[in-house]
Order: C-alpha cells, then sequence, then structure tokens
C-alpha cells in the first residue's frame, strides 16, 4: 500500500478491517477473569457465500444472576425436594401450574403455560456443562462464548454473526436491546452490531449538522480505540436513521409493562427492551439475532416472592412479545429462548434462599418450537460432591439446535464441535 | 451553535481539505486556535496501514497511536491530573505544573480528603436515609466541587470494587451512605483494615446476605464474593474455601439502634416520626450463637478455628492477593494492558508495605510505566469521570442533575452497579449506545448554559493532542459554543 494513501481515501470497510489488530491482543482476558476483555473492535465482513439466506429470527433472554431452575420446572413428586429445601418446597409444588404428572411450572408462568398448552413451549431439562465454576462471571463468560475450556473470547452470537450473515451496512443485524454496553454473547471482533438502552433517548439531539458534525469527529481515531469509537459511531449513525423508519410504521399489538411487582430486582425494562425488539423484528429491519437480559435472579435470601415477582414479570413480558408477533404475522419465525449461568444449590440455606449451583433447564418458546420436554431430569438423590444437580444435556446441544435447526447456520463451524441432538424444532431449517 | 465547513453533506466531509499524508511522525502544525497551557499543538495522522496489519504487538503499543506528549514535564502533570481528578481549571493546572510531577503526586497522596457535606434529606446518625436521587446528586455535587477531587476519584474505585447498590440496602436507611463514608476515610488505609471493614459493613452485610448466614446453614453469597472479587480473584481458592469461610464468617448481623430519634419529616404539618438511631459510623454486630460452632475447619490450606479477622489474615497471607489489587488499580489508573512483570513489582511493594493502599498508589503514579509513551490515553474515561470532567471544565457545577440523569443511559449509575462485580471498565464503555449518550450529554449541558469559559481553554482538555478529524473540525468551529462541542464530545476527551 503506498504511503500516500490517506486516511481520507480507506473504505471504512478497510478501515475497519484494520482495526483487527487492536483486538488481536486479547491477552487480558488470557490473564485472568478480572481483565475485561481487551478491544475487541467490531469489524468488516466478508461475503458469506455459505451464509444463511432466510428470515428466521433468534431472540436470547438472559435471566441473569443464575435462576432457580426447581423453581422453574418444579418437580412435583419428588419427596427429597421438601426434604432440600423445607422453607421453598412446599409453596412452590403447591401452587405450581401443572403441565405434566410429574412437572409444573412456576405460579408466574401463566403465559408461558398457555403457550406451552398450544404446543410452542419446549424444555430442556438439566443442561449445564463439565466442571461447573460457581463463579457468576466465569460461568457466564462459558455460556456466552459457548466454551466451557475458557479458551474461546468471542461470542456464539457474535461468530454466528461474524461467520453467517452479512451484517456490513446492516447494523441491526445483531442487536442488544435494553443494554448499554455489549453483550458477551454477540461479541466479536467481525460482527457488526447495535444496542440500544432505550429507543426513546436513541438518537442525536440537535441538528443535523451537529450530527453530521459528530459523525465527522468518530473518523480515523487514532489508538487501541480507535476502531472501537468510529465503528460505534458509524453503527449508531446508520441504526438511528433505520430506526426512523421502523418507529414511524410500527404499531405495538400487545400490552407491554414493565410496572412490575419487584422485591428488589433489576433495572432492566424488559418489556420494552422486548417491544423494541417487536419492532425490529417486524418492520423488516434485517434484524436476525437479538439478545435481552432479566436481572434478579441471584436469589439467595428470601427466595419464594422474589423469584416468583421475576417469574411472573418475565411471562408478561415474554406473553406479550409473543402475542405481538402473532398478530403481526411473523411469529412464525422467531425462536424465543432463555438462558442464565447456573441454576441454584437444591438444599436452601439459612436465609430462604439457595446458593449458587449447576445444571438446570432451559425454556424455548415460539412457533418453530415442537412443544415437549427434552433432555433428562437430573436426580435430587444422587448430587455432585458440591451437593448440585449433575447435568445432562450439554449446554452447546441447544445452541447447537438453535444454529442448525432454526437459523439455518453451521453449528459445526460455530461451535467447534458435534452434540447430541435433541429435536426442539418443529421443522428444522437444514440438517446438522 | 455552528460549525463551519464542508458538512452540509456528510459524505463528503472526509473529502473535505488537503489529503493528509499518511506518515507516522507527521506533525501538521497549529491547526487549532487556543492551546493555552502547552505551547504547541500536536496533531495526529493516521499510521501506514502496512504498519497498522503488520504491528500484531497490540499489547506494547506504538502502531497507530496517539503521539504521547509524555516527555514533557508539564504534560506528565497534565496526566496525572486526568488520572487522579477529574481534570483541572487552568490555575489548577498552572499551579500543579509550577509543582512538578513529584510534589503534586505528594500533594494528591497527602491532603486528606475533604469531607462532604450533610445529604440533604439525611442525617447520619439517625434511622433517615435520604432517596437514592438525592445521594446521587449529593456525590455528584461534590465531585464537583470538592478540593480534594483524589479523593472522589479514590471512592468511586473502591465502590466499584467493594460495591454495594440501592436497590438491595435500600437508601432510606443510612446504610449505603455510611458505606459511601467509610470507603472515602479509608481510601488510602491498608488492605487488612479494608476487607475486616467491609465484611461487617451495614450495607454489605445486607447486599451479600451475610447477616442472614448462620454457622448451621451458612449463606456463601458474601464468603465466594470476599474470596473471588474483594482479594484472591478466581482460581485462587476452592468451593471447599468457599464453604469454609462462609462457616467462619457467619454470625455478624445488621448494627442495631442504639436509641431512637425523633425526625420531623413535615415541618409543615408538625409530623415527627420516631426512628431507629444508631452510632455512626455503625458496623455489624457479632452474634455468638449465630456463628458456626462445628470446630476447626480448613480455609486455604491451613486448618484453624476462624473468625473474621482470621479469615482475612489467611486471604492476606497469599500472594495472589496483592497482584489482584494491584492488577485491578493498573487497569483503572494506568492502562488496560497489564503487564505481568509489573503487577508482580507492585504486587511485592504492596504486601512488603503491609498492604498500605498510598504506598501502592505511590508506587502506582511515580512507576515509568504510569507515564510511559503506551500508558498515554490508554484508557476510556467511566461515564461519571467523563460527566464530571467535562462540567468542571465549563465550570457549570449547577447542572449536576444533568450527568445524574444521563450516567445510567451511559452505564453508570452510582450506587447502583449492573451487578456484584461492579463496572466494568474501558471497552466495555464503547458502544453505539454509549457513545449518543456522551455526545447528547454535552449537547444537553451546552444548551443549558448562557456563557461559556473562552473557547481557547478547550484543547487544553485534550492535551492539544488531537487525531485529524478532530483538528480539522475544531479549526473550523465558528465560536467557543462549536468548540467545546467538539472537544467534549471528541473522542479525545472520552480517554484518559
Amino acid at each position: 500500500m503506498s504511503e500516500e494513501i490517506g486516511i481520507n481515501q480507506l473504505e471504512r470497510r478497510d478501515f475497519l478491517r484494520a482495526g483487527l489488530v487492536f483486538g488481536a491482543g486479547a491477552a487480558g482476558l488470557a490473564a485472568g477473569y478480572a481483565a475485561v476483555p481487551d478491544a475487541f473492535a467490531r469489524a468488516v465482513y466478508a461475503a458469506k457465500t455459505n451464509g444463511v439466506h432466510n428470515d428466521r429470527v433468534l431472540v436470547m433472554i438472559q435471566l441473569a444472576g443464575g435462576n432457580d431452575g426447581l423453581r422453574t420446572v418444579i418437580p412435583l413428586q419428588d419427596p427429597k425436594l421438601h426434604d432440600l429445601r423445607p422453607q421453598l418446597a412446599a409453596m412452590s409444588v403447591g401452587q405450581a401450574l401443572p403441565i405434566t404428572a410429574d412437572f409444573g411450572l412456576n405460579q408466574g408462568l401463566k403465559g408461558v403455560k398457555a403457550l406451552w398448552d398450544l404446543g410452542k413451549v419446549a424444555i430442556v431439562e438439566g443442561v449445564g456443562y463439565p466442571n461447573p465454576t460457581f463463579s457468576h462471571f466465569e460461568s457466564i463468560r462459558i455460556w456466552e462464548t459457548g466454551d466451557p475450556t475458557r479458551r474461546q473470547v468471542d461470542g456464539w452470537l457474535g461468530r454466528t454473526l461474524a461467520r453467517a450473515y452479512d451484517s456490513f451496512g446492516h447494523p441491526l443485524s445483531g442487536c442488544a436491546c435494553g443494554a448499554t454496553d455489549v453483550p458477551g454473547a454477540l461479541r466479536d471482533l467481525q460482527a457488526t452490531l447495535t444496542v440500544i438502552e432505550n429507543q426513546k433517548t436513541f438518537g442525536f439531539k440537535g441538528t443535523g449538522e451537529l450530527e453530521a458534525a459528530v459523525g465527522a469527529l468518530y473518523k480515523g481515531t487514532p489508538g487501541v480505540y480507535g476502531a472501537l469509537f468510529d465503528t460505534a459511531m458509524a453503527t449508531a449513525r446508520e441504526s438511528i436513521a433505520t430506526l426512523r423508519t421502523s418507529e414511524a410504521t410500527y404499531q405495538p399489538k400487545a400490552q407491554y409493562s414493565d410496572q412490575a411487582r419487584l422485591v428488589y430486582s433489576s433495572k432492566n425494562q424488559l418489556a420494552a427492551a422486548l417491544q423494541l425488539a417487536a419492532e425490529l423484528i417486524t418492520t423488516g429491519t434485517g434484524v436476525k439475532l437479538l439478545h435481552v437480559t432479566l436481572g434478579g435472579f441471584d436469589t439467595h435470601y428470601t427466595e419464594l416472592s422474589r423469584h416468583d415477582d421475576l417469574m411472573g414479570y418475565l411471562d408478561s413480558a415474554v406473553g406479550a412479545f409473543y402475542q405481538d408477533l402473532a398478530a403481526h404475522g411473523v411469529a412464525d419465525k422467531v425462536l424465543i429462548a432463555t438462558w442464565s449461568e447456573f441454576g441454584r444449590r437444591p438444599r436452601e440455606n439459612a436465609s430462604a434462599g439457595t446458593d449458587h449451583g449447576a445444571a438446570a433447564p432451559l425454556i424455548l418458546i415460539g412457533d418453530p418450537v415442537k412443544g415437549g420436554i427434552y433432555g433428562k431430569t437430573p436426580s435430587l438423590t444422587d448430587l455432585d460432591s458440591t451437593g448440585n444437580l449433575k447435568y445432562q444435556v450439554d449446554f452447546r446441544a441447544v445452541y447447537q439446535e438453535i444454529l442448525g435447526g432454526h437459523l439455518g447456520a453451521d453449528p459445526r463451524e460455530i461451535l467447534g464441535g458435534a452434540f447430541d441432538k435433541l429435536g426442539f424444532i418443529r421443522d428444522p431449517a437444514g440438517s446438522f | 451553535m455552528s460549525i463551519a465547513g464542508s458538512l452540509d453533506d456528510p459524505s463528503q466531509e472526509a473529502a473535505a481539505g488537503p489529503r493528509l499524508p499518511v506518515s507516522r511522525r507527521t506533525v501538521l502544525g497549529a491547526a487549532v486556535a487556543g492551546g493555552a497551557g502547552i505551547a504547541a499543538v500536536r496533531v495526529l495522522v493516521y499510521p501506514r496501514v502496512e504498519e497498522l496489519l503488520h504491528g500484531a504487538s497490540a499489547v506494547t503499543g506504538g502502531r497507530g497511536d496517539w503521539i504521547s506528549p509524555l516527555g514533557a514535564e508539564k504534560a506528565r502533570v497534565a496526566h496525572l491530573l486526568r488520572r487522579t481528578t477529574f481534570g483541572a481549571s487552568l490555575a489548577d493546572f498552572e499551579r500543579a505544573a509550577g509543582d512538578g510531577f513529584s510534589k503534586t503526586v505528594d500533594r494528591l497522596l497527602e491532603t486528606p480528603p475533604a469531607a462532604p457535606p450533610p445529604v440533604p434529606g439525611t442525617d447520619p446518625a439517625t434511622g433517615r436515609g435520604p432517596n437514592v436521587a438525592q445521594l446521587q446528586l449529593w456525590w455528584v455535587d461534590h465531585m464537583l466541587s470538592s478540593a480534594t477531587p483524589f479523593a472522589e476519584r479514590m471512592t468511586l474505585f473502591w465502590h466499584g470494587h467493594f460495591t454495594s447498590d440501592y436497590r438491595k440496602v435500600g437508601a432510606q436507611f443510612p446504610f449505603i451512605l455510611w458505606q459511601n463514608l467509610t470507603w472515602r476515610d479509608m481510601a488510602l488505609a491498608d488492605l487488612r483494615s479494608m476487607l475486616m471493614r467491609v465484611t461487617i459493613d451495614p450495607a454489605m452485610l445486607r447486599y451479600l446476605d451475610l447477616a442472614t448466614s448462620t454457622g448451621q446453614a451458612p449463606n456463601e453469597n458474601y464468603s465466594r464474593e470476599l474470596l473471588e472479587l474483594f482479594s484472591l480473584g478466581v482460581g485462587h481458592y476452592s468451593e471447599d474455601d468457599v464453604r469454609a469461610a462462609a462457616r467462619a464468617l457467619a454470625g455478624w448481623v445488621e448494627p442495631r439502634p442504639t436509641g431512637t430519634v425523633d425526625v420531623t419529616v413535615d415541618a409543615k404539618n408538625n409530623v415527627v416520626q420516631r426512628r431507629p438511631a444508631f452510632d455512626h459510623p455503625a458496623t455489624g454486630t457479632f452474634v455468638p450463637n449465630r456463628a458456626y460452632r462445628g470446630g476447626p475447619v480448613t480455609f486455604l490450606g491451613k486448618q484453624d478455628t476462624y473468625d473474621a479477622q482470621k479469615v482475612v489474615d489467611r486471604i492476606l497471607a497469599q500472594p495472589a492477593t496483592a497482584a489482584f489489587i494491584a492488577r485491578k488499580v493498573v487497569q483503572h489508573f494506568v492502562s488496560s494492558r497489564v503487564d505481568e512483570s509489573y503487577i508482580a513489582r507492585l504486587a511485592d511493594t504492596f504486601r512488603s508495605s503491609r498492604y498500605d493502599v498510598k504506598t501502592l498508589m505511590r508506587a502506582v503514579l511515580t512507576s515509568p510505566e504510569f507515564t510511559a509513551d503506551q500508558s498515554y490515553r490508554a484508557l476510556v474515561k467511566s461515564p461519571t469521570e467523563f460527566m464530571v470532567h467535562a462540567l468542571r471544565a465549563l465550570d457549570a457545577p449547577q447542572l449536576s442533575r444533568l450527568a445524574v440523569q444521563a450516567g445510567p443511559g451511559m452505564g453508570q449509575g452510582l450506587f447502583d452497579p449492573p451487578d456484584v462485580g461492579g463496572w466494568p471498565n474501558n471497552e466495555a464503555w464503547i458502544s453505539s449506545n454509549s457513545i449518543v449518550a456522551r455526545v447528547n450529554f454535552v449537547g444537553a449541558v451546552l444548551g443549558q448554559l448562557k456563557s461559556l469559559p473562552s473557547g481557547a481553554d478547550a484543547p487544553r482538555h485534550v492535551d492539544a493532542v488531537l487525531g485529524p478529524a478532530t483538528a480539522r473540525l475544531l479549526d473550523q468551529a465558528a465560536d467557543d459554543h462549536a468548540r467545546w462541542y467538539l472537544a467534549l464530545a471528541s473522542p479525545e476527551f472520552q480517554l484518559k
């Protein structure tokens, strides 16, 4: 390349590719988890010759803090539950919404129960991974990267975006709704994606001249963060322009409410985040992979009411979201899946709560799902050496099915291996 | 505001002006008006693309970087003030520059923290606490006006480390306020005292549930985070250690009121409420019959009959603790790229000083690494640092409420960390969402100000070391409003 080529002449794409160098040193991450991942300049694209060419959409809902699986999909007949949880079990079982002879959903999941009755809910029992960590941050990272060996730096959704979608010029292909920063699952050097905390405030206040000026400010920024800053600004401007159109055309067809009764919980506005997701999906922005988070699941104390409230809030937001998608005629394209870094300890503690656990059920919702219970329920009488549930299904088997069955991407390329098939997708988009 | 130049059509903006020759050390000259306090205006252009692509030594820096001005004493002083305060006024900068770098370090470390004023709506001695908005405003106001902003930076650092949030602790109690006062008082204390104090801090007792734990059915929440997040770091303890410490620490409960106090809650209608009163600052109470009575346990390889102090001392006997704290300090004050030999050196100093935080901070600030060229602009300002610096630069403390309102949208509400890990740093502060929120904050502040400080002072707040885009736009700025807007909204100003 000539020395005389000015930054002015550089295509944004080339600049972004150059930005990769900044991200190459993920040394910070390798040095220990306390190190936040190194500059992960989002960048570039390459033509995706074998990429995904369909209109399917994935919405991942993170239940942050470690959701108590034993109070989500509740074993109704196991007497051992009452031994382990004298304060928590009776109310959980007594008020559960039965879905089979053996299982009931948490009483707050009324909308999910209604969808279960329609065959639109798949529950995978016993999901986890070998040698579980009980650190929130380590386990979140394992779920986000899809790598229990902790070597992978990029997120599994970010890798999917980078490898299977042509996201260049389409910054909304991947979107974190209701977040202020990039969730680890979407993080990838080569994925273009957008973060929108609040749609009402996501836009430049001021004149067009002002917006052009700040756009021009973030061009060719030097330094290790330069590419990150410049892509953030360019992505924001493109997304804001797209959102102006979608905002004008979208009419919600369900009642979303964040007026949830929560004793102590997160700041997340889950319903608003899912409503934004619905807007992006129904107005043809080309969105493919969405991520939202509900916090507050770290129920070490007074778990009963707090967890019920969270379940009720989740249910109401997901219920409205599904209803909105169905009314817009796109429910057949959208898979909703929950994930959480771990379940909770079967034995309760002195605070009428539960400590960090391991395996837990994972819930998938939507028209693409073949309703039923999958996986295998871990035994309450055969706990591991830490007193936790033994996992029966590797979480990457669930990812594999989402990627291959629902999205039609190549899961082996993204996950680096093959896992047991589960079969919860009704009409697989591809073989895997 | 008016920004002259060919910006009407954004697609043309890159083509404006002469072609910039791409050569690493080219200085285009004085493109910026002003630059008070620093003589030369340094303008960077982008490096050769080949250098970028082959310069894979991202850890050592060097390619595509800002031209560091840190060879000059004055620039080192500006760098020091940017990282340890919220930016300096011209007068403060000139005084510090006159004192020189090492004398300024001494002054920062040796000046006792200015005590914050009482929080409106509260009396620390009583059971009455402020609401969270009052509390956030109070702290931002103090960051803006305090004569010892370094104490506020350190308090903010410890607030993110030994963190608690108002949602669980409740702002109606004074506990979360006391925790803030505690970290200001202890910001440069010794880690042994701090670890003991955080264990029995009333807000922490509630936030991580130690207050409801018992020796018979321990709640592991505090024990785990004490080891993972506060001292050793993951990988330096086992699950058995978490359980052993949970037993050893059980028995501490929230402080008991020492009496009651009548508080007038509605002066007009003479409404008085009787509330619990505490000795301030209160700490937790130990209740022996809630403690573990099962005899000796093995913790971090040593069998003993542990209490909280013995747990802390056993943690401090592990080399990993000093390194863990030193690494966190370095990532906050020096660079996001951690050189392990540097960490080891600082950890040795820290440990051999009996974990004296002031000694650690002095070692950090006076280390060659702190003022190395690779450390220049190697950190991203947190939202609070960015907003308080902007308001100080504009001499606009009356607009503190804008900072309180805008913080959560940028990812940082005070007393409201995202989780027990506190706030992330550096890269995590940069997203499409947060860049919009930061730029809008600058616009909102400028929109409320009738008069501005001279725009000639604006480039000083970015060291007058500018990327080509910022240099060109500042050069074209038609008035002070535009100069301040561009300087504070620029990527340069987001860095520290």
